[in-house]
C-alpha cells in the first residue's frame, strides 16, 4: 500500500494515544478504589500524575502537528489527526480531574462523612469510570454504534449529580459530615460529572472520525427523522 | 444483531444510509444544495479515440465564476474530457465525442456549431507554456486581432497582462520576445493570451506542473482573481493545488485497466478533501491508491 511509512506514523500516534488513555484509565481505577475503600494512601500515590499526563499530551500534540505539516493529510487522515488531538485533550483533562479528586480524598483523610453522600459519590465515580473506559474502547475499535448509547449512559451521571448536589445542599441533621469534607464533596461531584462528559466526547469524536459527521448532527438527524416518521 | 438490523442502526446513528456513505450515488449529480449560476452543463459525454472509448457517460454541472478541479490517476481521461469542453479533442485524427455540452443556451456539439467560435468562448491553457515566436505584446494582441477585435489594442494588452498578473514584470519590455520570459512568466503570458479574446470559460490542463513553487503560487493567485470574471476548469495532479484553489472537485477513475474513465465523484472541494462519499476517492486523495 502506498504511503506505508505515513500510515505507520499514524498507527504509532494512535497507539500512543491509546496508551495514554490506558494510563489515565488506571488512574481512574485507583481513584475509584480509593473512594470505595477509603484508602487515602492509594489516593495520595496518584498526586502529581497530571503533570505527567500534560507533558504526554503536549508530546502527542506536537507529533500530530508535525505529521500535519509534513504529510498534508486530507480526508480520513485529517479526521484522524483532528480526532487524536481532541481525544488527547479529553484524556489529559480526565487525568487532571482524577488527580484533583485523589487530592481531595487525601486531604480529607479521617474527616467525618455523610454516608448517603459518600455512597452517591462512589456510585457516580464507578459510572464515570465506566463511561470513560467505554469511550476509549469505542475510539480504539471505531465502534460508533455504541457512541449514542454512551450519551444515554451519561444521563445516569447527570441524575447522580443532581442527587449528590441535593444531599450537599440539604444535609441531614445527624451525620452531615465535616464541613470541609462536604465542600470537597461538592467539587468531586463536579469533577466526576466532567470525567463522564470527557468519556462521552471521546465516543462522539469517534463518530466524527468514522463518518465525518458530528455526533450532535447525527443525533439531530436521527431525532428529526423520527419526528417526520411520526408525522406521516 | 443481524446485518440488516446493524445497517438500520448505523443509519439511525449517523442519519446517512450505507449506500450514501459508500458512495453509491450518481456522481454526475450536482452537489446538493448548490444554487450557483451554471457555466457549462455536460450530459452523458463520452470520448473516443477511434474504436477505443476513453471516457464514458460524464454528466457534470460546472458553476460559473468558480474553479472546478479535475483529479484522478494518470490515464483516467481527465485531459481527454477537458479537451471535449471546447472541441479540441476532435482535432486528433479519429477522435470524437458523444453527448452534449451546453454553454449558455448553446450545445457546442449541435449541428452547425462552429468549433472556432467555441474555442474563442472556451479558452485553453496547456501544461507546457507555448508562447508564439512573437513579442510579448503580439502574443497577447494577435489572437484578439484575428478574432476581429476593433478596440484599443494597447488597452487590451495591458488589461490582459494585468489580469494574468504579469503586467508589472513585462511592461517595460513588451517588444521583446515571449521566449525570453521564465517558464512561469511564459505560462502567465499564455493565460493573458487566452484572456485577450475574452472567453467565458478557461480550461487549464496542468498549467503549473512544469513550474517551480513560486511560479506555481503566482498561477494559483492568478486563478483566484480570474474566477471573479471567468469560469475556470483545471486538470491537476497536485492534490494540494486542487484543495487550495478549487471550489468544486471531480474525481475521475478507471475501474479496470482498459475500461473508459468515469466521473466517480463530484462535489464541493471541501467535501472531497474532508469526507468524500466514495472509498476510491478517499483512497486517491489520501495517497493510498495503487
Amino acid at each position: 500500500m502506498p504511503r506505508e511509512s505515513f500510515q505507520q506514523e499514524l498507527d504509532n500516534l494512535t497507539g500512543d494515544v491509546l496508551n495514554l488513555g490506558r494510563e489515565v484509565g488506571a488512574s481512574l481505577e485507583n481513584m475509584v478504589r480509593a473512594m470505595e475503600t477509603g484508602d487515602e494512601e492509594l489516593a495520595a500515590r496518584e498526586l502529581g500524575v497530571d503533570v505527567r499526563y500534560k507533558a504526554r499530551g503536549a508530546e502527542l500534540d506536537r507529533d500530530s502537528m508535525i505529521l500535519q505539516a509534513r504529510q498534508a493529510p486530507v480526508a480520513r487522515d485529517l479526521r484522524l489527526l483532528y480526532t487524536v488531538q481532541s481525544v488527547t485533550n479529553h484524556l489529559v483533562r480526565t487525568g487532571a480531574l482524577s488527580e484533583h479528586i485523589c487530592h481531595a480524598l487525601a486531604e480529607t483523610a479521617g474527616a467525618e462523612r455523610d454516608e448517603d453522600l459518600e455512597a452517591s459519590l462512589v456510585e457516580m465515580a464507578r459510572t464515570a469510570r465506566n463511561i470513560f473506559n467505554e469511550g476509549l474502547d469505542i475510539f480504539e475499535h471505531r465502534d460508533i454504534d455504541r457512541a449514542r448509547d454512551l450519551q444515554a449512559k451519561d444521563d445516569k451521571v447527570d441524575l447522580l449529580y443532581s442527587e449528590a448536589m441535593n444531599l450537599i445542599a440539604n444535609p441531614s441533621d445527624s451525620g452531615a459530615g465535616a464541613p470541609e469534607w462536604r465542600m470537597r464533596a461538592a467539587l468531586m461531584v463536579h469533577y466526576l460529572e466532567r470525567i463522564a462528559d470527557h468519556g462521552v466526547d471521546i465516543g462522539g469524536s469517534t463518530v466524527f472520525l468514522v463518518t465525518g459527521q458530528r455526533i450532535e448532527d447525527a443525533m439531530r438527524q436521527y431525532l428529526e427523522r423520527d419526528i417526520n416518521r411520526d408525522g406521516e | 444483531m443481524t446485518q440488516s438490523e446493524r445497517t438500520r442502526e448505523e443509519q439511525r446513528l449517523t442519519g446517512v444510509s450505507r449506500d450514501r456513505r459508500e458512495g453509491r450515488r450518481d456522481a454526475g449529480r450536482p452537489p446538493a444544495g448548490d444554487n450557483g449560476t451554471l457555466g457549462m452543463k455536460i450530459q452523458d459525454l463520452s470520448a473516443f479515440y477511434g474504436g477505443f472509448k476513453a471516457v464514458t457517460d460524464v454528466s457534470m454541472d460546472i458553476r460559473a465564476n468558480k474553479v472546478t478541479a479535475l483529479i484522478g490517476p494518470s490515464g483516467c481521461g481527465k485531459s481527454t474530457y477537458i479537451r471535449c469542453l471546447n472541441r479540441m479533442h476532435e482535432v486528433i485524427p479519429g477522435a470524437r465525442a458523444e453527448g452534449s455540452v451546453t454553454l449558455g443556451d448553446q450545445d457546442i456539439y449541435a449541428k452547425g456549431s462552429d468549433p472556432v467560435v467555441i474555442r474563442r468562448r472556451v479558452g485553453m491553457v496547456f501544461q507546457k507554456p507555448n508562447p508564439f515566436s512573437k513579442s510579448i505584446y503580439e502574443n497577447v494582441a494577435w489572437g484578439a486581432r484575428i478574432n476581429g477585435f476593433r478596440g484599443d489594442v494597447d488597452e487590451l494588452v495591458e488589461r490582459s497582462l494585468r489580469q494574468a498578473a504579469l503586467w508589472d514584470e513585462v511592461k517595460d519590455r513588451l517588444k521583446e520576445s515571449g521566449y525570453g520570459l521564465s517558464g512561469g512568466q511564459q505560462q502567465r503570458l499564455c493565460i493573458a493570451r487566452t484572456l485577450a479574446v475574452e472567453p467565458e470559460v478557461i480550461l487549464m490542463d496542468e498549467p503549473a506542473s512544469a513550474l517551480d513553487p513560486v511560479s506555481t503560487q503566482k498561477i494559483e493567485d492568478t486563478m483566484a482573481e480570474l474566477k471573479k470574471s471567468y469560469t475556470v476548469v483545471i486538470v491537476t495532479h497536485n492534490m494540494q493545488q486542487a484543495a487550495r484553489i478549487s471550489d468544486y472537485t471531480g474525481f475521475f477513475y478507471i475501474v479496470n485497466m482498459g475500461d473508459p474513465g468515469r466521473l466517480w465523484e463530484f462535489d464541493e472541494t471541501e467535501k472531497i478533501f474532508s469526507n468524500p462519499e466514495r472509498k476510491e476517492t478517499e483512497d486517491y486523495v489520501t495517497g493510498r491508491f495503487g
